[in-house]
């Protein structure tokens, strides 16, 4: 019995080719059932996110080729799989596992979104009775790798796109979003994602104001947000915590006297002004007032810039923790002391 | 604590030769709040939240509990007499402040910037001198003086620490503004939010205590209008004066961070200089 991993991501294989092998929930279900239909393989797991396609098996005999072969005849693929898969067997197959269960080879370093995603597919087989004892020992294994390398290291620590350092920078000065008003100024794609960074992290009323103000108003509904006419969004700034401005306007929409008009109104209260344009679409003497805190889009940059830069450091020690967990765990790793644990195991 | 009422310490203290119980107490009380400070910072660098400094300094009130307690003992009153009791005092005070506020408020990297500030003023007070050992243990004494120097020093413990929450917010405000977000500090440090809220609320319960310590002050026996209490009341006034701006009008962090700041220092060099 061996223990296999093959796989394509977005290191290996572009979008046409991942979306010819990518799954739906119920496409998981058959595709595990005709894994296990296989005589060869005893124990199979498959993974299917927008980033990776991967099957974990055990297997009799040819091991990974046999089921690279297998896997394209299901999929009807005939294009060209040079360099597309990758292919891992025992140790390194439990590595891997280990190592995309801890963030370490997604697309974004260190994102928590893949050990949810993977464990789904994992609880998925369990169910149907497509897990016995190696796979079972293997996953219950690489979930808590996963968790200890989140623990123990900075992997996934500061944002790494610039609506999440907008959220980071809104949090140091105000604590908790959790209540705050957000005024996003402009109606693009950039407003749309920080304005539901934000949300995620609690902010509640939501303003959209735009030139054009049906998609205010689109974008409002999109976001659950309220629009607002373009041409009394300064009334607003009075009850607002966050601003964000991406319009294409090429002058200050924002300036000084728009935020000193309301100041005495806001109590002084601190004002956080996100400016994501280019051109900037705030006054760069806005940031002068005291109690106003401007970033634009060079510092929300470098912020995340610095973040992945830190994340990229934190991959040694990573590898040492999946290393000492894998020796600790007498996996899969020394080709022959695969032995199936019969213990019943919970996901 | 039962303090021995030996002979010689119930009359004059300053006949005896030995070295006072208070000093090893704050001796002690000041490693611990050196190690809280020492910790505090490490913890901070090492972005694990600065808990040590807290239990540090609950071990360092203890002590300091215990100086003061034979101080007073050693009086026969408040122990407000000379240097090193009123830095002993005010660092109490300042620890006491600290220990509330601190969990309430969750501001536990106070501690990296209070105790610093408590082993300095502790550190004033273990300086050969700063402890009066030539003075005779009162048999009376006027409860309103008493209340007077307590809650006056009391309250100048959440002063103290509104004017450390005041630092905090130059520091933070400095960054954020030179766009200096990197760094264990920056990470560390509260939110500007968070900052504001800590030092409008503990200059609110210092002056409270304050208008206690002033009141008391009028109703003294030896109650004329002196310039320490007249020095107390502008103090008072300047206080109510920046609080009332803030809760009705509203400032600006930096400028409330200022207010508090600037008072504080101002008045304890005019209570120094008095």
């Amino acid at each position: 019995m061996k223990l296999v991993c093959l796989g394509l991501n977005h290191e290996t294989a572009p979008v046409e080719v991942r979306e010819c092998f990518a799954l739906s929930e119920a496409g998981l279900d058959r595709e595990t059932e005709m894994l296990l239909s296989a005589p060869e393989i005893t124990e199979g797991v498959v993974l299917s996110t927008c980033n990776r396609t991967e099957y974990y098996a055990v297997v009799n005999g040819d091991g990974v080729n046999g089921l690279e072969d297998w896997v394209c005849e299901q999929r009807g693929f005939a294009g060209s799989r040079n360099g597309v898969f990758y292919h891992h067997e025992s140790r390194e197959a439990a590595e891997h596992l280990c190592r995309v269960a801890s963030g370490m080879n997604s697309m974004v370093l260190g994102e928590t979104e893949i050990f949810g995603q993977v464990k789904k597919a994992y609880q998925r087989s369990l169910n149907r009775g497509a897990t016995k004892g190696i796979l079972n020992k293997l996953f219950q294994r690489a979930f808590g790798v996963g968790k200890k390398v989140r623990t123990n290291t900075k992997i996934q620590e500061g944002a790494t796109s610039v609506a999440g350092a907008s959220v980071e920078l809104a949090e140091k000065v105000f604590g908790q979003l959790k209540g705050s008003s957000v005024m996003v100024i402009g109606a693009g794609e950039m407003s749309r994602k920080t304005a539901q960074a934000l949300q995620s992290r609690g902010a509640t009323s939501v303003m959209v104001t735009n030139r054009s103000f049906d998609k205010a108003v689109d974008l409002a509904a999109e976001i659950k947000g309220r629009a607002v006419p373009f041409a009394g969004w300064e009334e607003e700034l009075t009850h607002l915590d966050v601003v964000i401005a991406a319009t294409g306007a090429p002058h200050f929409v924002v300036k000084p006297g728009h935020v000193e008009a309301v100041r005495r109104k806001r109590k002084f209260r601190p004002l956080i002004m996100i400016d994501i344009a280019v051109p900037r679409d705030i006054d760069p003497k806005v940031g002068e007032i005291e109690e106003v805190y401007l970033y634009d889009i060079d510092t929300l940059q470098e912020m995340a810039d610095q973040a992945r830069k830190r994340r990229q450091e934190q991959l040694l020690v990573c590898e040492e923790i999946i290393r000492e967990e894998i020796d600790k765990a007498h996996l899969p790793g020394t080709e022959t002391s695969l032995k199936p644990d019969s213990s019943s195991i919970d996901p | 604590m039962s303090i021995p009422r030996s002979s010689h310490l119930k009359g004059e203290a300053g006949e005896a030769s030995y070295m006072g119980m208070e000093i090893w107490w704050l001796v002690l009380s000041t490693a611990l709040a050196a190690a809280g400070a020492v910790l505090g910072w490490r913890e901070m660098k090492a972005e694990s939240g600065g808990r040590s400094a807290f239990w540090f300094m609950t071990g360092a009130f203890c002590c300091q509990l215990m100086a003061l307690g034979w101080r007073g003992e050693l009086r026969g009153k408040c122990p407000l007499g000379d240097v090193g009791e009123i830095c002993l005092f005010l660092s109490w005070s300042l620890t006491l402040f600290y220990l509330v506020t601190g969990s309430t408020y969750r501001l536990s990297l106070l501690g990296v910037f209070t105790a610093p500030f408590v082993v300095l003023l502790q550190g004033i007070a273990l300086v050969p001198g700063a402890f009066d050992r030539g003075f005779t243990r009162v048999t009376t004494v006027d409860p309103w003086v008493e209340a007077h120097a307590a809650f006056s020093v009391l309250s100048y413990g959440a002063l103290a620490l509104a004017a450390v929450a005041g630092v905090m917010f130059f520091i933070l405000n400095y960054r954020l503004k030179h766009r200096q977000l990197e760094g264990t500090l920056m990470q560390g440090l509260p939110s500007v939010h968070r900052l504001v809220k800590a030092m409008a609320r503990i200059t609110l319960v210092g002056w409270l205590v304050l208008t206690v310590g002033v009141i008391t002050g009028l109703l003294m026996k030896s109650g004329s209008f002196n310039v320490h209490l007249m020095v107390a009341t502008v103090t008072w006034v300047l206080y109510a004066v920046l609080l009332g701006v803030y809760f009705v009008r509203g400032l600006p962090g930096k400028q409330l961070a200022w207010g508090v700041t600037s008072l504080f220092v101002l008045s304890l060099l005019v209570f120094a200089k008095l």
